[in-house]
């Protein structure tokens, strides 16, 4: 969580407008699974992990390592994909048996295509959302919904949500460092004992700050009514808006030819 | 085809699924112990469905938060925090047997706590940081997976909460409560996926069971795992938060 958050504060096109980003990872998301097509959906990681090295300067394997934890992610689903579970043996002569007790496991080479696409489209979409994750901090994005006029009420929530949960996570690795430190992680039940503790802790802690919150706003003389926040000024990037549309056209392109 | 080309490919077969379950329980977070479904992992089709079978709840729970909003404009940050906190509860580690640790959904507490409209309109929230912050589930794929954890799984719950207050020991019912509402997010994940991908050979049903055969091996011990949990978690807060309790409406005062 920190890692993609970290890259999202420091990489060199933080501060193009988020608009821009937001407008292409969708853009690029929307035709991956549009096309469905293996080819489009290649060439969309490519672009995307080539637009994040590039143009955001974020190193080579950071882009790697999140897409291969989603690779992990999808493993298990995918393989349902590609495997067929029946009672009865399948008559597709393609069809590869293997019978497990009164079950037929079979695949066929349309089926393991199938999966392949698959794992791609998810990777080419995945690859979209991780470029716009580790380039635009969630603030930025929030910052989006409340320009194109997202309910006021959601906008706070969000904002005071994303703030807490650092500062929860936090109070949540150092009690669990306090408890594993006094072996209140050695046995199942003990470990069992301790989360509960962790959990009521935390939900004490998250109502008390709240209150405490509360207490300094109002001792400020809010009276309800929306949060306030400073605005951050950004800038449009014509290099980078140059890129989408190459980008884009691209995926297309493939489609259209293929 | 001879007994070892069918071997053969067999192994070729098994091996990503071995790998798969094998880094799942190295990497607890790159693990599915949660039942997100990938970003574009759901056909165009299916996605669009499950974004609009999402917002007429949506809708409810935006229009309850709003009137409790203006009811009480000082629960704006307890309701902010409430979100934080059932993001950060998925973060806590809970023991299993096979020595590894899983990670609670905090559905059914989040439910018990907060009611299921707001936990349907907090975990959707959730939902959208965790595809951007930890890349766990995904924007196009948001209205499915609120449909199984934001909003399916907390009123199948709270339905089984409501009904069983006052009519069994409130541990049973914690218990009952949160083990209900991960086996409905689970079975409506297994549905949403069979739906997506029904069997070529034998069909929605085939695919339902094949779905829900390789979730099964790590939800149901979750299940049972976060029921006993939320348990611990209550009885600890009915002890030591008598205060906030009642300003939830949990305890009597």
């Amino acid at each position: 969580m920190h890692i993609i958050d970290c890259y999202a504060y420091s990489n060199k096109i933080r501060a193009v407008d988020p608009a821009q980003k937001a407008g292409l990872a969708v853009i690029v998301l929307g035709l991956c699974l549009a096309f469905n097509h293996p080819v489009v959906s290649l060439l969309a990681v490519a672009w995307m992990w080539g637009l994040a090295v590039w143009q955001a300067g974020l190193p080579v394997l950071v882009f790697g390592r999140v897409l291969l934890a989603e690779l992990f992610f999808l493993a298990l689903a995918t393989v349902a994909v590609a495997l067929s579970v029946s009672l009865n043996a399948p008559a597709n002569p393609d069809a590869w048996l293997l019978p497990v007790g009164p079950l037929w496991i079979s695949s066929t080479p349309d089926d393991i295509f199938k999966a392949a696409n698959l794992v791609l489209r998810a990777l080419g979409a995945a690859s979209a959302m991780n470029f716009l994750a580790l380039t635009t901090p969630l603030v930025d994005l929030v910052d989006l919904l409340r320009r194109l006029r997202f309910s006021p009420i959601l906008i706070d929530l969000m904002t005071v949500m994303y703030r807490f949960i650092f500062v929860l996570m936090e109070s949540l690795n150092r009690m669990y460092v306090a408890q594993d430190s006094r072996l209140g992680y050695s046995s199942y039940w003990r470990g069992m004992s301790s989360a509960g503790l962790l959990g009521s802790r935390l939900f004490i802690e998250a109502f008390q700050r709240s209150q405490r919150l509360q207490t300094a706003l109002d001792a400020r003389g809010y009276e309800g009514g929306h949060l306030q926040v400073l605005p951050t000024t950004y800038y449009r990037s014509d290099k980078l808006l140059a890129m989408s549309a190459a980008a884009i056209l691209s995926l297309a392109a493939a489609w259209l030819v293929l | 085809m001879t007994f070892h080309k069918r071997l053969r490919w067999s192994m070729l077969l098994v091996l990503p699924l071995l790998l798969g379950v094998r880094i799942a329980w190295a990497y607890p977070a790159a693990a599915p112990s949660s039942m997100h479904i990938m970003e574009g992992f759901l056909p165009l089709g299916w996605a669009v469905f499950w974004w609009l079978v999402a917002l007429p709840f949506w809708i409810i729970g935006f229009i309850k938060v709003k009137k409790l909003l203006t009811e009480k404009p000082e629960q704006r940050l307890l309701l902010g925090l409430a979100g934080g906190f059932i993001f950060v509860l998925s973060a806590l580690k809970i023991p299993s047997v096979t020595g590894s640790s899983s990670h609670p959904t905090g559905t059914g507490l989040g439910t018990i706590l907060f009611g299921p409209f707001v936990v349907g309109i907090l975990g959707t929230i959730a939902l959208i940081f965790q595809a951007l912050l930890v890349a766990h589930g995904g924007i196009s794929t948001l209205g499915a997976n609120a449909m199984s954890m934001a909003i399916g799984g907390p009123l199948i719950a709270y339905g089984v909460w409501r009904l069983l207050r006052g009519k069994a020991p409130s541990y049973v019912n914690v218990f009952v409560t949160a083990f209900v509402a991960d086996l409905a997010t689970y079975v409506i994940t297994t549905s949403q996926l069979a739906l997506a991908f029904p069997d070529p050979v034998s069909g929605f049903m085939g695919s339902w069971l094949t779905f829900a055969g390789i979730f099964a091996v790590t939800q149901i011990p979750l299940a049972v795992a976060e029921g006993i949990l939320t348990v611990l978690i209550f009885n600890a807060l009915q002890t030591s938060a008598t205060a906030e309790m009642q300003a939830l409406g949990l305890q009597e005062a």
